[in-house]
């Protein structure tokens, strides 16, 4: 699903910062990979990329077969609307839209109608038990709803994989827990999921567990434990 | 559809950022429309004095002369005769017609009331000359003079004490109809046929005109040839105002007044560099000179509706970078959310303009209405006043198409104003815009 290629990225400013140093890295239709490292390691930067959302200096970068390189802006908000879905530590909510608009933004810049897209919208909430809260402004919501909001809306265009950055950073753990579970479930009925955190729990949650460290990709741990005790994880 | 219905829902849900910014633009929109009829209602008041005389009439007063000349004193009063009348007409190739001003103070009576009056002799040119509008009847004609008739045409105000009386005698005669109808409809009498005696001499009114003297004084003008019979048998005359032709420029005015002081001089005996002796006065003259005012004041309120818009345009275009850096978080997520730039720059402008396009002529509308408010009031008023009575202000108005161009303005720079921080921002990596947290 994805596959990268020796990517490079240097951030040009008042001293050049040499982020991410050539990385390889293969993530499989379906799987669940996370992303580790310290602050400054470049997973945030890593994860930008990975998003269309930067782009990167040298390398290559496959998204279900498809090489995302030198796009332009068009063509990088096609891709991300169609094929990504983000999660977002601190949300990223539309503060003065409700919880069933924001769901269907992604929606309308693919040019659904109304009707159709607040129907999706509200299908999505409701499977993460938000029906009714539907009408709702974010600032109305709880974190672990706010949270739940924004994974519908990852969720609302079907993409092929889901990017989350510290998508539990901003919760407490009996939230966190609700919203990995709920992760867990989207990724079972077979969306790609990279997940960027810092909490080794979060990370023990996933397939396969990548380490990076000063840009580079320090090792990749696999982890195909079967039991999942979110309990035990998070704390 | 769905791009509209999603821009006024953004402009909805952010109720005081959209009134802001409509404000400052129907305010200043607003005040341009105030400044600029108070402008045109100061020039439409101060016109009115004047724009019914006809502009090519010169009028000549006798007056004292200030130095000796060729054996004449100092403070000599120059008398104007019917020779003045003849070199006019015959003479100066300029002077088109003439009508000398004889002037008699007096008593005018009807029945057992009187008024006392100034009664001007006059020739029919006077009526063009001096912008005189008959209400009713007619102004003294040529035949009138060829026969010296006893005529008069009388102002208003003293129409009405004549007609006042009449209705009041009327009511008198027959109670019962008075009674029945409660009062003699003013509009039923007419005054014209009545005789007046004006020092002990009756005058068959022929016309009303419209206006009054100052104070209460009645004013009535009576035939020329008339008057002379009467009363002036040295034909002496203090003022003599004629119209002019050929004289198209300011500076054809000024030569030909030169030119009439000169001869006049001559005429006299009086020094050619006396300054007085007559005075001559060009309407001419006087119109442009009050034009220079105008324009002058026109020029004032051009410079500050100017800059009224310029500070409208400051005001607005720092709205519009206020609002979209605002928006660059929000600008960030629908980025991420695959928001293609045309569709963000495209709603942010459409914002713009609409908030603009509405709230300008919002502006516009409430300016002109409280113009239109303050004219019918202003009307009200006047309708008590006579005509020489000068109104200050009169018909504020403004040119819709200035207010249009203005209000263009407002929203062009508005949507410029937007476009560039717009562009910015629509530029910026959704990364670092949703990273800007101030």
């Amino acid at each position: 699903m994805i596959k990268l290629e020796g990517i490079n990225k240097t951030y040009f400013g008042a001293q050049p910062l040499h982020v991410l140093k050539g990385i390889d890295l293969n993530v499989g239709e379906g799987e669940l990979v996370s992303i580790m490292g310290a602050s400054g390691s470049g997973k945030s930067t890593l994860l930008n990329i990975l998003g269309i959302l930067d782009n990167y200096d040298d390398g290559s970068y496959y998204l279900a077969g498809k090489l995302v390189k030198n796009l332009s802006e068009n063509q990088a908000a096609e891709y991300r609307n169609k094929m990504i879905g983000f999660i977002f530590q601190s949300f990223n909510l539309i503060p003065f839209k409700t919880a069933v608009e924001n769901v269907a933004l992604p929606l309308y810049y693919q040019g659904v109608p109304r009707k159709k897209r607040n129907m999706m919208a509200m299908e999505y909430l409701d499977r993460f038990g938000l029906k009714d809260w539907a009408g709702h402004y974010p600032n109305e919501l709880s974190g672990g709803q706010k949270q739940r909001v924004s994974i519908a809306r990852a969720l609302v265009t079907s993409p092929k994989i889901i990017l989350a950055d510290e998508p539990t950073g901003a919760l407490d753990s009996k939230t966190s827990i609700e919203v990995m579970k709920i992760l867990h479930e989207v990724n079972a009925s077979g969306i790609t999921m990279i997940i960027v955190t810092h909490e080794r729990g979060i990370a023990n949650l996933t397939n396969k567990i990548v380490h990076l460290k000063d840009g580079i990709i320090e090792n990749i741990e696999e982890n195909n434990s079967q039991i999942v005790d979110f309990e035990r994880e998070v704390k | 559809m769905d791009f509209w219905s999603e821009i006024f829902m953004a402009l909805r849900r952010n109720k005081l950022r959209t009134i802001l910014t409509g404000f400052a633009i129907s305010w200043g929109i607003f005040m341009l429309i105030i400044l600029l009829s108070v402008g045109n209602g100061l020039k439409n008041g101060v016109n009115t004095n004047f724009a019914d005389r006809a502009k090519n009439t010169y009028t000549i007063w006798s007056s004292e002369t200030e130095l000796p000349y060729k054996g004449h004193k100092a403070n000599r009063w120059i008398t104007l005769t019917d020779k003045d009348i003849e070199y006019l007409e015959n003479h100066l190739y300029h002077v088109d017609e003439v009508s000398p001003v004889f002037t008699k103070g007096g008593m005018l009576i009807f029945s057992d009331k009187s008024k006392s009056v100034q009664v001007e002799g006059v020739r029919p040119i006077y009526k063009n000359i001096q912008g005189i509008k008959i209400m009713e009847g007619r102004f003294i004609n040529d035949n009138d003079m060829k026969t010296k008739a006893k005529v008069v045409v009388i102002d208003k105000t003293t129409a009405e004490l004549v007609k006042d009386k009449i209705i009041s005698d009327k009511e008198q005669e027959n109670p019962v109809k008075a009674r029945k109808t409660k009062r003699y409809k003013n509009d039923d009498i007419s005054i014209l046929g009545q005789l007046v005696m004006i020092n002990d001499i009756n005058f068959t009114i022929i016309g009303v005109f419209e206006g009054q003297m100052w104070g209460n004084m009645g004013q009535c003008y009576a035939p020329f040839s008339t008057m002379q019979l009467i009363y002036n048998e040295n034909n002496r005359y203090y003022q003599l105002s004629f119209t002019t032709k050929g004289l198209e420029t300011k500076e054809d005015n000024e030569n030909f007044s030169k030119e009439l002081k000169r001869n006049m001089a001559l005429l006299h005996e009086f020094s050619p560099d006396d300054q007085r002796g007559v005075w001559i006065d060009s309407q001419m003259l006087n119109a442009l000179e009050t034009n220079k005012i105008f324009n002058t004041i026109n020029i004032f309120i051009w410079v500050i509706g100017i800059a009224m818009l310029i500070s409208g345009v400051v005001g607005v275009t720092n709205i519009m970078r206020i609002t979209v850096k605002e928006r660059t978080v929000e600008i960030g997520i629908r980025k991420a959310l695959g928001a293609k730039p045309r569709s963000i720059l495209m709603s942010i402008v459409m914002e713009a303009l609409i908030i603009t396009t509405v709230f300008g002529y919002a502006g516009m509308f409430v300016g002109m209405g409280l113009m239109e408010v303050i004219n019918k009031i202003m009307e009200t008023v006047n309708a008590g006043k006579g005509a020489n009575e000068a109104a200050v202000f009169l018909n504020l108005s403004v040119d819709i198409k200035i207010v249009f161009m203005a209000t263009l303005v407002l929203i062009i720079s508005g949507v410029i104003a937007g476009l560039a921080p717009a562009w910015k921002a629509v530029n910026v990596k959704p990364v670092e815009a949703m990273s800007n947290r101030s």
